[in-house]
């Protein structure tokens, strides 16, 4: 009963973690600067296939995890001056825009990689075992690292000079622009951020799933569910929608029959919405 | 085989976009491999000589979409098919004529497409879909509406008896009434989970092969269906753990099966002895599954590369030769064998008929067509019944050097009756 627990609690938490890593990204875009990015699963794709490209190329899968949040990153950096600035005043037509720019990435990498589904193996294969239970390094690795990404973002927007700049500027862009904060750079640093962050989660979960175009569509419903469940405006809220998102995705299978455990957590997550529309920290800020 | 809810993100625009789209970039796309066939109808001209009065083949499969990687597979088995009887004298001193229509992996727009081969081309038959709801969707405009003739090339969950709908591909008696029977008494595997994703083919191949489980003395542990982008199968597997399962008969389909492989091999089902069973993998297989997830899993279909037929291995070259570096592989589960060995009867069928290429007279004939030699062997026709007798061969899949994959044969069944109708 106890090792069934510890495998329960360890499959949660690594899809958990799974679900944090990518809606981390989209979190931070949409609380920090107010665009919710339709585009985002075509970032974590765009990070997906960064990987599958440099392996493909011959070289380490290390490398390629290395270059994702890097060249995404710096895709960006080239969306938020080319296009995404634009939108700034025009939240509805950002949500539409943003949708137009995904869907070209998701044509475009569909059509690069043949319709095919393609397979990256993990760069650390194999388990494990404590408890005489066997855990994949993979998922542990990814644990691990969405830890460290958090507590590495959380610091760096809340406790760097640079983070209060971007927060200032966003809640008060006039006056930031007034005491010399370049709230243009700021913008572009922090989409690129998020975007990076999305790359990074790509290059980390292609492993456990199948690169193919459609790979991010999945998780930006969930995505945006968790952003609703955890209201908007705060570093803490989309991480833990996204954790309550993930918990119940991976945890609703073991209890009721799987084609119903995807419609059960968007009821549940509607109902709490519905009773908190603020989400968990909404409003507190 | 496949859903159609693979295909939903190719049903958001609206089609003349899409097609505009399309056609703007085709070229680009074209040059980055991105379609065989191009935009709207393709067109293989006949022979020189032998273009008077042709016998006009539409073929219609997805070129785009989803599932495009088969339907690529197929329209390259269409041509060499047709190639190959132009070049021996056509049918009657009449040539084969390809028409390509595009069905896009979606229904919707394949209904106007294949329309198109029926009004304006006015084609003699029609080869081709790959998903069963691609097959009903065309069924209608093709045999009803249209009164032309329909070969339908994918294995499948059977039970289409259409009048003129002609199935070339394996059923799931042919896939699974050996192959149940060998996992069962000769691996003694004993009990059975059936993981699925969630919609016709699984459920009613399962319910087939649940009978022949239970009748040959196995049992069915679960019987369970996934959403079929399904991300996490830890359940799943904690299901077949507990459950003392020994064989795992697996119908899930990309996407959601790399998550459910890979967690399946992490749970060391395979190296404790577990058994896997997946009758539509094949050579194209590794492209979506790592090799060593692959290793050990045994499939049932009507041809492998590895097949030990002259004229199998014949036609796996002159695939090569014709279509050099191509990604879209000549195999089974991918439709291009139904759909070399339907165009072969077809061929036999007009042959009977003597060029006639009516509907009433080329179908009476192709009830009881018959070829001696095609991908795996021969076929043949079961009068009245829609389906084809073929060659059933069990395979397993074995890793060679490094992460290299060949599927052995282990047993091989002569015209195994396809039980349909």
């Amino acid at each position: 009963m106890f090792t069934e627990l510890i495998r329960f609690l360890f499959d949660i938490l690594a899809f958990t973690s799974v679900m944090v890593l990518i809606v981390l990204g989209l979190g931070v875009i949409a609380s920090m600067m107010g665009i919710f990015n339709f585009a985002h699963g075509e970032l974590v794709l765009l990070g997906a296939y960064t990987v599958f490209i440099v392996h493909d190329a011959g070289y380490n899968i290390w490398v390629g995890i290395m270059c994702a949040p890097v060249v995404v990153g710096l895709f960006g950096v080239i969306l938020e001056r080319s296009i995404i600035r634009r939108f700034y005043t025009l939240p509805v037509v950002a949500m539409l825009g943003t949708y137009a720019i995904g869907l070209i990435i998701r044509e475009t990498i569909r059509g690069l990689l043949g319709g095919h589904y393609r397979s990256v193996p993990e760069p650390l294969s194999g388990s494990w075992s404590a408890f005489s239970l066997e855990f994949s390094i993979w998922r542990t690795l990814i644990i691990v690292s969405t830890a460290l990404v958090i507590v590495g973002s959380w610091l760096f927007l809340t406790k760097t000079s640079f983070g209060l700049q971007i927060r200032a500027s966003l809640e008060n862009p006039r006056l930031a622009r007034a005491s010399g904060i370049s709230t243009d750079s700021l913008y572009t640093f922090t989409f690129a951020f998020g975007a990076a962050l999305a790359g990074l989660a790509g290059a980390l979960v292609v492993p456990l799933y199948q690169l193919s175009a459609d790979m991010g569509l999945r998780f930006l419903v969930q995505g945006f569910l968790s952003i609703m469940l955890g209201g908007i405006g705060t570093f803490e809220g989309p991480v833990l929608g996204a954790a309550a998102v993930g918990a119940l995705a991976a945890g609703l299978p073991w209890a009721v029959l799987p084609v119903l455990a995807d419609p059960l957590v968007f009821v549940t997550a509607l109902v709490i919405v519905k009773l908190r529309p603020q989400g968990f920290i909404g409003g507190s800020r | 085989m496949k859903d159609e809810s693979l295909n939903e993100t190719s049903n958001r625009l609206p089609s003349p976009f899409r097609r505009r789209a399309f056609l703007t970039g085709a070229g680009a796309l074209a040059a980055a491999g991105w379609t065989a066939g191009g935009p709207g109808s393709w067109f293989l001209p006949a022979a020189w000589g032998q273009s008077k009065n042709p016998i006009k083949m539409g073929i219609a499969t997805d070129i785009t979409g989803a599932i495009a990687p088969s339907g690529n597979s197929d329209w390259q088995a269409a041509q060499l098919a047709a190639e190959q009887i132009n070049a021996a004298g056509g049918i009657a001193g009449r040539s084969i004529q390809l028409f390509l229509e595009d069905t896009a992996s979606d229904p919707k727009i394949a209904v106007a497409n294949v329309r198109k081969l029926i009004q304006r081309d006015k084609v003699d038959v029609v080869c081709g879909g790959i998903t069963s709801a691609m097959r009903q969707a065309i069924k209608d405009p093709i045999v009803n509406r249209g009164k032309t003739l329909y070969l339908y090339p994918q294995l499948y969950e059977g039970q289409e008896c259409t009048k003129h709908l002609f199935n070339t591909g394996p059923t799931p008696a042919q896939q699974v009434d050996e192959l149940i029977p060998y996992l069962i008494k000769t691996l003694g595997k004993k009990r059975f989970a059936m993981p699925s994703a969630n919609y016709v083919w699984p459920q009613l191949l399962n319910k087939y092969a649940r009978k022949v489980i239970e009748a040959n003395g196995g049992e069915v542990v679960f019987e369970e269906y996934y959403p079929l982008d399904q991300a996490e199968y830890s359940a799943t597997i904690n299901k077949i753990r507990d459950g003392k399962v020994d064989c795992v008969f697996n119908t899930i389909i990309p996407p959601g099966l790399q998550p459910f492989m890979k967690q399946l091999y992490e749970s060391g089902f395979p190296k404790n002895g577990g058994v896997q069973a997946c009758v539509y993998f094949d050579e194209n297989s590794l492209n979506y599954v790592p090799a060593r997830e692959l290793e050990g899993i045994y499939s049932c279909l009507d041809y492998f590369h590895t097949v030990d037929d002259p004229f199998s291995k014949e036609l796996l070259a002159a695939y090569a030769k014709r279509f050099p570096g191509t990604k879209y592989q000549f195999t089974a589960g991918s439709a291009a064998t139904g759909m070399y060995r339907g165009i072969r009867l077809y061929e036999a069928a007009a042959r009977v008929t003597k060029g006639d290429t009516a509907r009433e007279a080329v179908s009476a004939a192709l009830d009881r067509a018959k070829i001696d030699r095609g991908p795996g062997g021969g076929a043949e026709m079961v009068p009245g019944k829609m389906h084809a007798k073929m060659n059933m061969y069990i395979a397993q899949c074995k890793k060679i050097d490094g992460d290299r994959l060949r599927w052995d044969i282990i047993s091989k069944y002569n015209m195994v009756d396809p039980k349909e109708c």
